[in-house]
């Protein structure tokens, strides 16, 4: 060790002092030799050019972030005007196969088709998964010894084929059969991506249709389309009616068409329809939102009109006619022989809100589209011509929805920001 | 170190809300107070969730000394700051609760008579009827590990409900090692009793999980974290989803306890095994659906029940392939 540090010491020294000399000696303004300072053992050997110095120095290499190209990444290359589809993708793949006999760097091409999959769009896409693992050169990499299997053979290689499947996990693609044959053809039955595929069999299965609630993977493009669906998507009641109030203006007609022209399309359901006819007109009616709901990825808005709680001294109790069932009545004050045992109810006082009579999703948020809704609804709902409607409408960002808080902490209160109406009369009434 | 930190922690909020109402007497009476002091909550709870995360108070405690501060009106009496009174404040306030416990004992488990507690059918564990409901609860999102979500919990409408809020955001933090990121997530604080001894619910008479939400349709996680000691236990939990259905109508979500599955440090561990509901210390909420954008929950109360038609032990048995040793 210490002949090591001697060396290193006398060839620093003798460098530091060589420039030295040449510096202070030669007082040349232009010198040829680069001049350096005298540095200790643990400098790099790079040179430091001195500023005077006029020869041109050779380029540093760069240590900054620079982005280095990882390999492979001509493969993925392409001119700009040809579309990143699945077809695309399919032939860089291809052609990595094709240039490269022996899959010489196959690991590096796989990890970075994995990041360029979402690019591509192909990111929930079984075939091209499959397609991937195929890279793969089969059985190289199967144990075949009993300590090839109690040691992780080829380690890195088994990691790629695990983050190959982890990525299919976490967008939701289950794996098949083709993917399970390549798997025991490339690592083996007992691998760790082998494992992997076990788990992910059992669990997917279990959950895939756990959502009670279930939206179409592909959502339809059109907004009406999806207004639609959406709107059934939130009604709970089967015989609640979707109508288009009104449809956006079609591309072709240009110009002749009012820019504020948005579709709107409502629900109701009969029993709404009933309620809202039974509304007693004293008492106004509001026009909420928006409110947010997400299907899948995509964030549609939507409005809601309903009313103030009725307060319970106006609650009018429906009499149920006995005549109705006369097997059977309707009402029976017995107990049933109940104990204790079978109270079966929470001791709380649910959160009670005032009846929803319709629901609409629009293309814009402001009055003026939704009071167009409202006309609409007053065709089916005659008594609404005579209840006093009000607008609580949030900002455009959605009442319930989150600010982003980077410049406001404190989000507004939830009670509406605007509340318009025209007729000041009608706007008492809505504050009483 | 607890007790320092929590009187500074009062004091902290003190002085806050004093001038918050002293600006606000002016315009407005006692109902924009309210209003401030639920504003109040958020500064403590939002951005340091380290401090937020460890300060492990009781909930009775907090809002004692928060509602003495609301009751506080002239600005001018500045808060003297006696150390050993707060500390005789706080020695007080335990042994206080120690008699109570005691004396509640007496009576019969958790203060009231046996027959009733025996032939409960339905229990409201946690409700959101005020301002000291929520302090029962934590807010964490990936702000923690550097992600960019983030999560707010107040009181909903009319003071009825809770609504927990934010925006999730999946852009992974720029530490060099970590890939993804985007999750929120609403705890429960452990419940303690007096001296700050752990308090786990005994559920062992329920079978079923029982939420009022109201959501935007994200699909949510449903966490149950049993009590456990040993440190190397302490990332486990037990885990089922919650669907929301979204719109303006509450939901009432049923969940089992016997769809729970066991999970350690994220991931779903091969041999699984039941929830057991003697000692449960805490439950949670997460989000974490990959979508960027605003969410919102609101949640009514969490309770647990009876389900006498629910006969299932449990829901996942285990794989002879996973792990074999079990079926030697």
């Amino acid at each position: 060790m210490s002949w090591a540090q001697g060396i290193l010491l006398a060839r620093s020294l003798s460098r530091g002092w060589r420039g030295i000399c040449g510096t202070i000696l030669m007082r040349a303004p232009f010198s040829q030799v680069p001049s350096q300072a005298p540095r200790g053992l643990h400098c790099s050997t790079a040179t430091h050019n001195s500023d005077s110095s006029l020869v041109p120095s050779p380029p540093e290499p760069l240590r900054g972030p620079t982005k280095a190209l990882s390999p492979h990444e001509e493969l993925f290359r392409q001119s700009p005007d040809v579309a990143r589809d699945k077809a695309t993708f399919v032939r860089a793949v291809q052609n990595f196969g094709q240039h490269n006999v022996h899959k010489r760097g196959h690991v590096d091409f796989i990890y970075l088709a994995l990041r360029k999959m979402r690019e591509y769009g192909v990111e929930q896409d079984l075939a091209v998964y499959n397609l991937l693992l195929d890279i793969f050169p089969k059985e190289v990499f199967r144990p075949r010894n009993i300590f090839q299997r109690i040691f992780i053979h080829y380690p890195r290689q088994q990691e790629c084929g695990v983050a190959v499947l982890e990525q299919m996990e976490n967008h939701g693609v289950m794996p098949n059969k083709e993917t399970e044959f390549l798997l025991i053809q490339i690592f083996g039955r007992k691998s760790h991506p082998m494992l992997k595929f076990v788990r992910m069999r059992l669990w997917f299965s279990r959950f895939k249709n756990v959502n009670p609630f279930p939206v179409p993977r592909d959502l339809p493009q059109d907004p009406v389309d999806l207004a639609r669906l959406g709107l059934r998507h939130i009604e709970p009641d089967l015989s609640a009616r979707v109508t288009v109030y009104q449809m956006p203006p079609s591309k072709d007609s240009t110009g002749t068409a009012d820019p504020t022209e948005q579709y709107i399309v409502g629900i109701q359901s009969p029993d709404q329809q009933a309620a809202l006819a039974r509304h007693n007109p004293a008492r106004p009616i509001f026009v909420e939102g928006p409110f947010s709901l997400w299907l899948h990825n995509k964030c549609v808005y939507y409005h809601i009109l309903r009313a103030e709680l009725v307060p319970p001294e106006e609650r009018e109790v429906g009499e149920i006619p006995e005549e109705w069932n006369l097997y059977y009545p309707m009402q029976l004050d017995l107990d049933y022989g109940r104990s204790g045992w079978d109270d079966y109810e929470f001791d709380i006082n649910e959160v009670e809100e005032g009846p929803v009579f319709a629901i609409c999703m629009a293309g814009a948020h402001d009055q003026a589209t939704l009071a167009k809704w409202i006309q609409g609804l007053q065709e089916t709902n005659p008594a609404l011509a005579k209840i006093p409607v009000v607008f609580r409408l949030a900002a455009s960002t959605g009442e319930l929805q989150a600010s982003s808080g980077l410049e406001e902490p404190f989000p507004p209160p939830l009670n509406g920001q605007e509340e318009e109406e025209d007729d000041p009369q009608r706007h008492q009434q809505g504050q009483s | 170190m607890a007790l320092v930190h929590k009187w500074m922690n009062g004091t902290y909020s003190l002085r806050k809300c004093l001038k918050l109402s002293d600006a606000s007497r002016p315009f407005l009476s006692t109902r924009f107070a309210d209003y401030c002091s639920s504003g109040l909550q958020k500064p403590v709870a939002t951005p340091g969730k380290a401090s937020a995360q460890g300060n492990t108070e009781g909930g009775l405690q907090g809002d004692h000394q928060r509602e003495v501060a609301l009751d506080i009106t002239s600005p001018e009496d500045k808060p003297e700051a006696s150390f050993d009174k707060a500390i005789k404040d706080e020695i007080k306030d335990h042994l206080r609760r120690l008699k109570d416990d005691i004396v509640n004992h007496w009576i019969g488990p958790e203060g009231r008579p046996l027959h009733e507690v025996l032939m409960e059918q339905a229990k409201v564990v946690w409700q959101f009827r005020g301002k000291e409901d929520l302090d029962k609860w934590t807010v964490t999102s990936d702000k923690t590990i550097g992600g960019r979500s983030e999560v707010f919990l107040k009181m909903g409408k009319n003071n009825q409900s809770a609504l927990l809020y934010g925006t999730l955001s999946s852009a992974a933090p720029q530490d060099g090692e970590s890939d993804r990121s985007g999750y929120c997530a609403m705890m429960s604080r452990v419940q303690r009793g007096p001296f700050d001894i752990k308090r786990p619910y005994d559920w062992s008479q329920f079978n079923t999980l029982y939420l009022r939400v109201r959501g935007d349709g994200r699909p949510w996680m449903v966490n149950i974290k049993e009590d456990v000691d040993m440190i190397q236990r302490k990332n486990q939990m037990y885990s089922y989803f919650m669907f929301t259905r979204g719109g303006p109508y509450w939901q009432e979500v049923k969940i089992p306890f016997s769809k729970f599955f066991f999970s350690n440090q994220g991931r779903i561990r091969d041999a699984q095994h039941q929830l057991l509901l003697d000692k449960i210390s805490s439950i949670g909420f997460t989000l974490a659906d990959k979508v960027d954008g605003p969410f919102f929950l609101e949640i009514d109360f969490i309770g647990v029940f009876n389900d006498p038609a629910h006969t299932e032990e449990f829901a996942y048995e285990n794989s002879p392939v996973l792990n074999p040793k079990l079926f030697k």
